[in-house]
Formats: structure tokens, C-alpha cells, sequence
């Protein structure tokens, strides 16, 4: 198992698409920061008006942790499309490349190679939010400094002190971890019907949007999906900048994360099994 | 209208002034002991509790200097104070210049015994168009004061006093204040709604505006050092 | 104990049959080869079984009643055939003929919608990973990581087998299919040879008893071509290995295959050894009259009837020796028929010419 998980991960990482999402992680982060340098009091005083209008606001505002927040957020988009780029690709890129028939003529079980796929794409996701994480944070860090951190939700202003900070990005990135894991198996089951990538790519997104749309829509219609909706429960993370961490909420989301990624993985197997190598 | 109303009340008033020309003396007293303080700097904590703010207990040094220059600053943090066209300050919420004081009878605070002020400014250069204070007169201390301004409201001052009684300075200040709402679109923001679904917390009563109250705790002062204005200058702007 | 038929033309067992019986030591076995086609019953050939290792052993492939459809549409149908151990076994058909399909079910890539596919007697869907431990394929083009290294490629396949494979063998296997040298550089800058030799390579890798090799000449030049031949060759004869291969092409098959089987449309055709489907003195006749259905009834109901191929409007096509050919011609004068023309080539070639051409 060891072994094929080493050798799928060094499929992955051997591939030089692989690292365009470590490039796209970078430049965002760094073109990110290069504005909030130029203009980020502006921009982030045109969200706070409501608030200066009537508060004095002093200090290092435009610090580390709120650059590294507003780059998580608007990376929200991005990440599942760069998890996609490997996950969607892991079982139907092999297929398109005419590899799949040769992995399955030899004696590997198709659950298993679902599964070490599943290990590697997940993985690979890990390193991309750690790398995420680097970026984000702490080049934004030493760029900016750190500080108190403004949160400024749609209906609430959040103050975080910097020694409160740090310990909710390492569970904001687990969570993110999580979250997109649960894009790495949707991505692997639309990847298991598919003989080419950008089929399941292209698909992932088209999900993620629509669904992402869906959790926002405060209609009465949707608003009664959206626990249901996965990406409803994506942005977790964002319930650990809180000043009260919404425990209990987050446990549930992460739950249905995991419920969803064990779904998609136990219809990507079922489905896999029973498929004709026909590619 | 204010004005007017305020003109009238004072014609209503006039039989009394020999009450109100005690009163008068009082509040130039007052003042005058107030503005005695040119500046300072103060360690302080700082509570905000304004229903769609959630501020942990912000400490750091408030500097001040007369007439109206007030910042805080907290070592590689964010502060926050609230903000007005007039400054929240004691001496800045009780009118200079020529004013018209009313005595407005007698209350009790927590067991202190105050008289009731009636300030009627002369001029509305500072936006105030009457503030009404709490004097405790054997003390010659501020106990509350209620201004009410011309554009934003009414802003209420409770202070209570300790070692720095001498100076007028407080231990501690609470500002109530109206505070506007505050709201960013969704789209925007895209919150996580902890449960999400269910139904959002209602809307608090009152349309528009809401009360905030911000308490200032003092600390520890040090009165009359002389500040330079460079320390208000605002750097990050 | 079972049964199989040792030459079949569309699945009908013919010719003498053949009992292998397992377990008792006596085994009497007799190779019958035959062809034919159609309605017709097959010559028969009787010739001594030669592989006395299988004597003992199931097939080392055994596919029983097999049927596949895509979309509705049938690609094998109720195929039924048996590879010895020791047989290079040649899958003969034009593309689309069901070649590939059946390879593919060999290997449970593709599952069948009926029958059963045995490896060495086991079914293959009960034990598949175990099953294909001792099987090496290539299934159409050899397919490889382009942006990997020959070495990497052939490392990563090796890994995918349960064995550990030790470096040296791996050296050795290149060696043996000559891309010994050009290891390290990348698949995508290997010619069609080069990627064709290195799935052999890697087909070969974990020393399989049985090699599937689908359409391997294909993209190769002559040269290539040769070569692959004789490694097939060497593999079976050296090594002892079990190979079956496909092709397109007659005298591919024909050249190292011992045994055969002609697909078309999904069905079989003709099973077979070669050399006796190959015989020279079988011919195939074709006979033109004039279009009549009282003719073609007679037909059926005579001693013909097994020879015939096809019959429909005024085109009778029959499988039989040269010898006989003036006899039938006499026998359809006899009967009324007005003969127009006919048209005799050497049976097998032709024939599978023919399926091709229609």
C-alpha cells in the first residue's frame, strides 16, 4: 500500500501540472499582497466605513493575518478548480493516457487503487494548503507584520488580538484541508466516468459554483437546502475567526464534509468496480 | 428648534436666577478644574459593547491633550475609540465659552447626592445644544453627563472617580452612545452562517440606529507632563 | 472431467470430440482442427495432441459462452474457446471483429454480460488479483507515462505486480527486448518500436505464464515487425510462455502462432491449429447461378449442405477439396441449376480476405 501510495505521489509530483497550482497559489498570494501594499487601506477602509464613521481605529490594520484572511477568501474559488487540476485528473487522466488499462492489467485491486488515488490526490491537497499557508500567511506576515485582526463578517465586526490569532489559522487550514478533500472525492468520482480530465475538471467547478451560489441565495428555497449543501459547510474555517469559535457548528460541518467525502468515495468505488475499461 | 425651545425654557427660567447664577458659578467651577488638566496619559482598558461587535478588552495608553486631541495606542495592536465630530472627552462634552446654566434640580447617583446642570452653549460652534450634567458639588465632580448634539444624538457619560478625584479624572468612563447599524452584503463577505439554514437572529428592535456603550477603564494616569502633538499625529494615515 | 472442443465453427463442437479428464492420470487427447463456416459442417483433421504438459493441467484460458454488448450493440457473442499451456494462440479478425474486447475480458478490464472466463481453471471475476500475478499484457497501443523515463515506467509497472522485482531483472528484460541503453531517456521521445518493446518489457517483467500481446506489429516498420516475431518466438520457445496475440493480418498469425481463432462480428469463424486451418487442399468455391429458390432449398437438404458458407441470391459460397469441386458441379447441373460461373481460390486466405472485404 505504502509503496503504491510513493509511486502515485511521485506520478503526481514528477507531472509538471502539477506545480501550476503551486504557481497559481504563489502568484495569487504574491499579486495579493503586491495590492494590499499599494492600496489595501483603501480597500479594506471602503468594507470598515460604517465602522471608522463611528470608531477611531488605530494601528497596523492592514497586517499579516487580515492580508492572509482576505487572500484565503478570495482563494475560496481558485482552490477547489487547482484541487480538481490532480483529483479529476487521477483516474481519467490515466484513462485519456491509455495507463489505466495497463495499471489494471496488473494485479491491483481497482478499490485499492481507488483508494491509494484518493491518499495521493488528498496529499497532494494537504501540500497545497500548507504551501497555501506559507504564502498566505506567512510571507504576508513578513511583509506586513501582525497584529489585531479585523474580521469583518456581513452583519458583525470582529477584533481578534494577535496572541489570539495564530492557533485559529492552524484550525481554519485543517478545516480547509478537510473541505477540500471533500472536493478531491467529487473530483475522483466525476474523474471515474470520465476518460478524459478536463471533462471532471470543468464539471468540479461548474458543482462548486453553482452550489457556492446556492449556500449564498437567501431565498426561502434555498436557504432550506443549504445544510445539505456541502460548500454551505466549506467555509468552516471562517467560523474559527469568530471571537467565540462556533464549536459545535464547525463539528457539524465537519461532519457532513466527512459524510460527503466517504460518499463520493464509496460511489466512486462502486461505480469503479463495475466499469469496463473500455479507454 | 432646539435653539428656540431652549431660548423659551431659559424665559421660563428667568425668576430663578439667582439659583441659576449659582448654578453658573458651579459649572464654571466645575470647568475650570476640569480644563485644569492639560493633558495626560493614562493606561486604560477598553470594553466595546455594541450588539454586531465582538471586541475582546482592549488595553493600552490613552494620550490626551486639552482641548480635544485624544488618542489610544496599544503596542503593535489595533485600537478602537469611539468616534464623534466632538471629541468624547469630559472636556470637550461640557461647553466652553459663554454658556447659560440651568439648575435642573437634584438626583441621586449610586449614593451620591448631585445637582442637575442645564448648559445651554451660547454659540453651537461645537455642535452641542445642551448638555445636562451631574455634579456631586462638595466633591466638585462629574457624575454623568447627557449632551445632546446637534447631528449625532445624545451622548451619556457616566464616570466614577477614585485616586485621581483631584484632577476630575475618572477611573472609569462609560460612553453610551447611538450607534449606526452596520452591514456588508453576503456576496461579499461570504460569512458561515454557524447553522446554516436556519433562520437569522432577528434584527435588533429599533430600525436604524442602536445604543453602544464603551467602558474606559483607567488604570493609572500621568497628569500635566506635556505631550507634543506629534504623538496624535495619525500615522498609519 | 470435462469436455472441449478442440476445432469449433460457430461454436458447434465438431469433429471428434475430446475428453481430458483431470485427476484420473489417463488422459486420451486428440487435437482435431477444422473450418467452415455458415450452415456447414467442418472437414476434419485428426492429428496427435502435442502438448503433453497440458495433459494434467486446466487451460491456462478457458472462455465458456461469452457474450458483450456496448450500448446494445453485440461486440462478442456466445464465444467459447480454450489456450493450452504452451500454445501462442492467434486471434485472426478485422478490426472491430471483437478482438480486442475479448482480450480486454481475459484481463477484467471489460466484464462479460454472460459466460465465464477461467484462468487456469479458476473463474476469473472470483480472484482477479491473484489471477493476473501470472498474466503480462499489452492491450492495443502501449500506452506510458510520456513525461516519465523508460526506467521510471517500467519500475512503476513492476512495483503494480505483488512480486518484488530485484534491479537486475529489470536490466534483463530490457535486455531482452532490446531497449537496453535507452532507459533513462523520456517515453515521449521514444518511436512507436521503442514504446511497443518497453510494454512488452513491461508485460514481461514479473515472468507471467501467459503473455496477451493486442495488434503488437502495429506502428512497427518491417524491421520491427521481424523482431517482434521472433521475440514472440523466442518467448514461447525458450521461455515456455503461454502468448496469445491478435492481429489483423493472416500471415502475422500465421507465422507464429500454433494455434488459431478467426473473430468476425463477434463470433467465431474457426478454431483451430494453423497448419491444419492453412490446408492447401482445402479450397473455398464460389458459384454463381441462376438466382433460385427451389436450388436452394435442394441445397439444404442434401449431403452438401455442410459445405456451404453462404446462399443468397444466385451467390453460393462453399467450403470444400479441390476434388470434390467437379462432383458438386455435376450435382447442381443435375438439379436444374443454371451455373454461371466458378470461381475456386485457396480456402482460409481467401476467405478471411473475403470476410474483410465485405
Amino acid at each position: 500500500m505504502i509503496r503504491l501510495l510513493l509511486i502515485e505521489l511521485y506520478k503526481i509530483f514528477r507531472r509538471p501540472r502539477t506545480y501550476i497550482s503551486f504557481g497559481v497559489v504563489t502568484a495569487t498570494s504574491l499579486i495579493f499582497q503586491l495590492a494590499m501594499k499599494a492600496g489595501g487601506r483603501e480597500f479594506f477602509e471602503f468594507g470598515m466605513q460604517d465602522i471608522s464613521e463611528q470608531f477611531n481605529i488605530q494601528g497596523n490594520i492592514i497586517n499579516g493575518y487580515l492580508v492572509a484572511y482576505l487572500i484565503l477568501q478570495s482563494l475560496l474559488i481558485q482552490i477547489p478548480l487547482l484541487v480538481a487540476l490532480v483529483a479529476g485528473d487521477a483516474l481519467a487522466g490515466e484513462a485519456n493516457g491509455g495507463t489505466l488499462r495497463l495499471i489494471l492489467t496488473r494485479p491491483v485491486s481497482r478499490t485499492r487503487l481507488v483508494m491509494i488515488k484518493f491518499m495521493a490526490s488528498s496529499i497532494y491537497t494537504i501540500m497545497l494548503i500548507v504551501w497555501l499557508a506559507v504564502m498566505a500567511l506567512f510571507l504576508s506576515l513578513l511583509v506586513f507584520g501582525d497584529g489585531d485582526m479585523i474580521n469583518l463578517k456581513s452583519e458583525t465586526f470582529i477584533l481578534l488580538l494577535k496572541h489570539d490569532v495564530m492557533w485559529r489559522y492552524a484550525c481554519a487550514f485543517g478545516f480547509a484541508c478537510l473541505a477540500m478533500t471533500t472536493i478531491a472525492s467529487l473530483s475522483m468520482l466525476l474523474s471515474a466516468f470520465a476518460d478524459n480530465s478536463i471533462g471532471p475538471i470543468i464539471a468540479t467547478m461548474g458543482i462548486v459554483v453553482v452550489f457556492t451560489i446556492l449556500s449564498n441565495l437567501e431565498l426561502p428555497l434555498f436557504t432550506a437546502i443549504n445544510p445539505y449543501l456541502f460548500t454551505s459547510h466549506m467555509v468552516g474555517w471562517k467560523g474559527f475567526f469568530d471571537a467565540d469559535v462556533p464549536y459545535r457548528a464547525i463539528g457539524k460541518s465537519a461532519m457532513v464534509l466527512f459524510l460527503y467525502t466517504s460518499g463520493f468515495l464509496a460511489a466512486t468505488i462502486l461505480y469503479f468496480n463495475k466499469k469496463d475499461i473500455t479507454s | 428648534m432646539i435653539r428656540v425651545l431652549a431660548f423659551v425654557f431659559t424665559l421660563f427660567l428667568l425668576p430663578f436666577t439667582t439659583m441659576a447664577s449659582d448654578a453658573q458659578e458651579l459649572y464654571l467651577t466645575l470647568r475650570s478644574k476640569v480644563l485644569a488638566v492639560k493633558d495626560y496619559t493614562a493606561d486604560v482598558r477598553v470594553l466595546i459593547d455594541v450588539s454586531y461587535m465582538q471586541i475582546p478588552t482592549l488595553e493600552g495608553i490613552l494620550y490626551y491633550k486639552a482641548p480635544d486631541k485624544v488618542k489610544m495606542v496599544r503596542k503593535d495592536g489595533i485600537s478602537m475609540l469611539p468616534k464623534k465630530n466632538i471629541s468624547l472627552t469630559l472636556g470637550s462634552l461640557i461647553p466652553s465659552g459663554g454658556v447659560t446654566v440651568l439648575d435642573a434640580g437634584t438626583a441621586t447617583i449610586k449614593g451620591h447626592n448631585l445637582r442637575i446642570l442645564k448648559v445651554i452653549p451660547d454659540d453651537d460652534k461645537t455642535g452641542i445644544v445642551l448638555t445636562r450634567i451631574w455634579v456631586d458639588e462638595a466633591a466638585l465632580l462629574a457624575y454623568r453627563t447627557e449632551t445632546t448634539t446637534r447631528d449625532e444624538g445624545t451622548v451619556v457619560l457616566d464616570l466614577e472617580y477614585g485616586s485621581y478625584a483631584r484632577y476630575a479624572l475618572p477611573d472609569k468612563v462609560s460612553i453610551t452612545m447611538d450607534v449606526k447599524e452596520y452591514k456588508l452584503p453576503k456576496g461579499a463577505t461570504m460569512d458561515y452562517s454557524e447553522a446554516p439554514g436556519t433562520p437569522k437572529k432577528p434584527v435588533a428592535a429599533g430600525g436604524k440606529n442602536e445604543k453602544g456603550r464603551i467602558d474606559i477603564t483607567y488604570l493609572s494616569y500621568k497628569v500635566n507632563k506635556g505631550l507634543s502633538d506629534s504623538i496624535f499625529a495619525d500615522k498609519d494615515k | 472431467m470435462w469436455a472441449h472442443c478442440a476445432a469449433q465453427i460457430n461454436n458447434q463442437c465438431a469433429g471428434e470430440a475430446v475428453m481430458n479428464v483431470h485427476g484420473g492420470g489417463v488422459n486420451i487427447l486428440l487435437k482435431t482442427a477444422s473450418v467452415g463456416g455458415g450452415i456447414g459442417y467442418p472437414l476434419t483433421f485428426v492429428t496427435p495432441y502435442s502438448y503433453s504438459n497440458s495433459l494434467l493441467l486446466p487451460p491456462i484460458v478457458e472462455i465458456q459462452n461469452v457474450t458483450k454488448s456496448f450500448k446494445k450493440v453485440p461486440r462478442v457473442s456466445d464465444l467459447s474457446f480454450t489456450i493450452d499451456k504452451g500454445d501462442v494462440y492467434g486471434f485472426l479478425g478485422q478490426n472491430g471483429a471483437g478482438k480486442s474486447t475479448t482480450m480486454r475480458m481475459i484481463l477484467g478490464l471489460i466484464f462479460p454480460d454472460a459466460g465465464k472466463v477461467l484462468i487456469n481453471g479458476t473463474e476469473l471475476t472470483n480472484s482477479r488479483r491473484h489471477l493476473l500475478r501470472h498474466i503480462g499484457a499489452v492491450i492495443e497501443r502501449p500506452d506510458m507515462y510520456g513525461y516519465l523515463s523508460g526506467w521510471d515506467n517500467l519500475k512503476i509497472f513492476a512495483a503494480l505486480t505483488d512480486a518484488t522485482i530485484k534491479e537486475k531483472r529489470l536490466y534483463d528484460v530490457l535486455e531482452q527486448v532490446g531497449l537496453r541503453g535507452r532507459e533513462r531517456d523520456k517515453v515521449k521521445t521514444y518511436s512507436q518500436g521503442m514504446k511497443q518493446r518497453l510494454g512488452i518489457a513491461i508485460a514481461l517483467v514479473h515472468e507471467p505464464d501467459l503473455l496477451i500481446l493486442d495488434e503488437p506489429t502495429n506502428g512497427l516498420d518491417p524491421q520491427g515487425i521481424a523482431g517482434m516475431r521472433q521475440l514472440i518466438q523466442s518467448l514461447s520457445r525458450e521461455h515456455g510462455k503461454t502468448v496469445l496475440v491478435s492481429s489483423h493480418m493472416l500471415h502475422e498469425i500465421e507465422q507464429v502462432a500454433t494455434r488459431m481463432l478467426i473473430l468476425h462480428r463477434g463470433k467465431k469463424i474457426a478454431e483451430g491449429p494453423v497448419q491444419e486451418l492453412l490446408n492447401p487442399e482445402e479450397m473455398m468455391v464460389r458459384i454463381g447461378i441462376v438466382p433460385d429458390d427451389v436450388i436452394t432449398r435442394k441445397l439444404t437438404e442434401s449431403q452438401w449442405q455442410k459445405h456451404v458458407v453462404t446462399a443468397a441470391d444466385g451467390q453460393l459460397t462453399f467450403r470444400l477439396n479441390k476434388e470434390m469441386i467437379p462432383e458438386l458441379n455435376r450435382w447442381l447441373v443435375n438439379n436444374g441449376a443454371g451455373v454461371t460461373d466458378i470461381d475456386s481460390r485457396h480456402s482460409l486466405e481467401d476467405y478471411f480476405i473475403s470476410l474483410t472485404n465485405d
